[in-house]
């Protein structure tokens, strides 16, 4: 059977198999979110972020070695205040893509440096900060800061009231492709996943890149389905490729 | 002590592979590491021994390295409790190593050079073109603002460098971004045209905005066509330089066969 003959009804359920697949990895990662953000609640973490010492727990980094973490980094970025005297900064481990070891991420915080990592301006923190709201972004290249390809998951922390900064979460775009893609064993109909920037986040159809937009109008055709939890939706298209006979 | 990470440490601690005159190498990448901001004045670098072993060289070539930087004044060292190499930025300094640097090359290199910035640039503007979202778009957008509005010569230098490096980003590629950086820290090692003639950087400002907003159009084409042809004219106005300094004379004595 090729794809393109498939009966709608397939098509629905299996829109419906990947969203519910989705759905459960954004969840899982998520719950790491929230976790780094009720570390970040503690009282002895208060107290730091209203000194300006170090707020979380190292042991909040074990998260990250946790089975079935999907991860790759997570930690806290804290709002600078600078009518306090309290500057940029972040408490950030990530899995070091080569041995798998646990690191500290030390981006350069010099505004007047080349390699500065601006994160206030960043999607990641500036979104949840605005709206008080949870906030996926990507995939994107975390320029200046990790320099890898992300999807990152952020929360907002408000400290009575008062934003203090964001939890979050990253997971490379190669983690999130590879882990869902197993778990759906029988690859469905070709689709694409697309963020609410238009932007491919997911494909199993190689005309369509990870990466690349998909312009209004010039994209597969319908609304495709929404994916419950993250501002996604997941299109059924049709690819017809020759390395399929 | 803060050590930079990500990115830039990558590439400013690259393990140089150039056999010849490793200590100049290192002088040079310090340099321009120095003059892009990377590192800030009054920043403490790294143990001798860690910053040998990142750069792969022997801690005799690096002491070699710190004594001419510390010669030319862009390192201090201090000594005793508290003390260590702390980095000193003189944009005077700079703009003589800078020039040192242009008179040690040939017109080939400075082409070899735009070449290949020209081919990840001009790639990052086609693929930016198709791939950056409104936001990127608007990023873009305001860090070609902020060039328009610096006034120093290393400020100027870096907003050039970061609208280069984010236009890599857009176009959603890791390897590009780093090309880019790595690219721009041997571009830092050069002199930067609007510091010998300020009208140049009205010319460079006017250019990004013209890829912006072919990018913003969404035309592929024409964001590649126009970063190719704004680094053509960036690397005839280093032959230029180049040129013009070989007329003079004045550095001829400097310049090495290699």
């Amino acid at each position: 059977m090729t794809a393109g003959v498939r009966p709608e009804g397939s098509r629905a359920e299996e829109a419906a198999r990947v969203g519910a697949a989705v759905s459960e990895v954004v969840g899982r990662l998520f719950s790491t979110v929230t976790a780094v953000r009720a570390a970040a609640l503690q009282p002895s973490a208060r107290e730091g972020l209203r000194a300006g010492r170090p707020v979380l727990d190292g042991d909040v980094r074990n998260l990250l070695r946790e089975p079935g973490q999907l991860a790759v980094g997570l930690g806290l970025v804290i709002a600078p205040q600078p009518e306090r005297g309290l500057p940029l900064r972040l408490e950030w481990w990530q899995v070091d893509p080569d041995g798998g070891s646990l690191r500290t991420l030390e981006p350069d915080l010099k505004p007047t440096s080349l390699g500065y990592y601006d994160y206030p301006a960043t999607e990641w923190f500036d979104v949840p900060r605005r709206t008080g709201r949870r906030h996926v972004v990507g995939p994107y290249v975390d320029v200046h800061g990790t320099g890898r390809y992300l999807l990152t998951l952020t929360e907002p922390v408000l400290v009575d009231g008062q934003f203090v900064g964001v939890a979050g979460a990253d997971v490379s775009v190669r983690r999130f492709e590879t882990h869902l893609l197993a778990g759906l064993g029988r690859l469905p109909a070709p689709f694409l996943l697309v963020n609410d920037e238009d932007r491919v986040v997911l494909s199993t159809a190689p005309r369509w890149l990870v990466g690349s937009r998909v312009p209004p109008g010039g994209g597969p055709a319908g609304p495709g389905a929404a994916v419950p939890g993250v501002p996604w939706r997941l299109h059924v298209v049709d690819d017809a490729s020759p390395l399929r006979a | 002590m803060q050590l930079l990470s990500g990115d830039a440490r990558r590439a400013v601690f690259a393990p140089l592979d150039d056999g010849a005159l490793r200590s100049e190498a290192v002088v040079r990448r310090m340099g321009s590491a120095i003059a892009l901001g990377l590192l800030g004045d009054g920043e403490q670098l790294p143990a001798e021994t860690d910053l040998a072993t990142m750069l792969n060289v022997s801690t005799m070539t690096l002491r070699e390295a710190l004594a001419e930087l510390r010669k030319l004044g862009l390192v201090e060292t201090r000594r005793g409790r508290g003390g260590g190499s702390f980095v000193r930025s003189q944009d005077d300094v700079l703009a003589d190593l800078a020039d040192a640097r242009l008179a040690q090359l040939g017109t080939t290199d400075l082409r070899e050079l735009g070449d290949v910035h020209g081919a990840v640039a001009a790639a990052a503007a086609r693929l930016a073109a198709t791939r950056a979202s409104s936001n990127e778009i608007a990023r873009l957008r305001d860090i070609v603002e902020r060039l328009a509005r610096a006034t120093s010569v290393t400020d100027q230098r870096r907003a050039e460098g970061r609208y280069f490096i984010e236009l890599a980003a857009c176009a959603q590629s890791v390897r590009l971004t780093m090309q880019e950086m790595d690219l721009h820290l041997e571009l830092g090692q050069l002199p930067w045209p609007p510091a010998h003639v300020p009208e140049l950087l009205g010319v460079i400002v006017a250019g990004h905005g013209a890829v912006v907003d072919a990018i913003e159009d969404r035309d592929a084409p024409r964001a590649r066509a126009l970063t190719e042809e704004h680094i053509e004219t960036r690397t005839v106005w280093s032959i230029e330089l180049l040129l013009q300094r070989m007329g003079d004379g004045g550095s001829a004595s400097q310049r090495e066969v290699s």
